[in-house]
């Protein structure tokens, strides 16, 4: 493990502790969760990062576009 | 080695890399992981975008347009007047199909590419004979 030294505003600071204390984690650790979403997978071309970053719950998802974007029949 | 040969993506192939809860989303993460010359339309660029700020919001809107820039293989075809013109007789050819203009866009585009295979999901795109990669 490396040390380092993060600034942040009072704001982000009190949502950021208020986030982590929701998730039962230190700050340390949210702050290594989010750094791990915007990273690049080891070894993995740097768009990987967004391979899954939504969950939409719908395994047909990805069939459902033109109901999301156009809408429905009426 | 082999020279890979240019493929089509459409919003569905985006989609269910994007999306972890798709079925076909194991597929497609393999498949962007190593990917070809891709290609694709304008306007599925403006329906990702639409899908994800009519499901979610304006952030993750600009991440998948974000995502699209870090792609460094795909090109985004531009849709104006002429293209407009190609897609109305491709319509009329096959006015009995529930087809978006996005799609059509993307039937020109393979037609005018010879593209061997297009990622997608959805039928309307082999339409023209083109195998899709599911």
């Amino acid at each position: 493990m490396i040390r380092t030294q993060v600034s942040l505003d009072k704001h982000e600071y009190a949502l950021a502790k208020k986030e982590a204390k929701a998730l039962g984690i230190s700050i340390a650790e949210l702050v290594r969760r989010a750094l791990r979403q915007v990273l690049p997978p080891q070894g993995q071309p740097p768009w990987m990062r967004y391979a899954g970053f939504v969950e939409s719950g719908n395994p047909d998802s990805s069939r459902l576009i033109d109901d999301v974007v156009y809408g429905t029949k009426d | 080695m082999a020279r890979k040969i240019e493929c089509y993506a459409d919003t569905s192939a985006f989609i269910a890399f994007l999306d972890r809860s798709d079925s076909h989303h194991p597929f497609f993460r393999r498949l962007f992981s190593d990917p070809p010359p891709l290609f694709t339309s304008s306007l599925v660029v403006a329906e990702g975008h639409g899908r994800f700020l009519r499901r979610y919001d304006p952030r993750r809107a600009l991440q998948f347009l974000q995502f699209l820039d870090e792609l460094p293989v795909l090109v985004v075809w531009p849709f104006g007047a002429e293209e407009l013109m190609k897609c109305k007789r491709l319509l009329k050819k096959y006015a009995d199909q529930s087809i978006t203009l996005a799609d059509a866009h993307g039937l020109v585009l393979m037609g005018e590419h010879r593209t061997g295979t297009c990622w997608s999901i959805d039928r309307h795109l082999s339409l023209t004979g083109v195998p899709l990669v599911v």
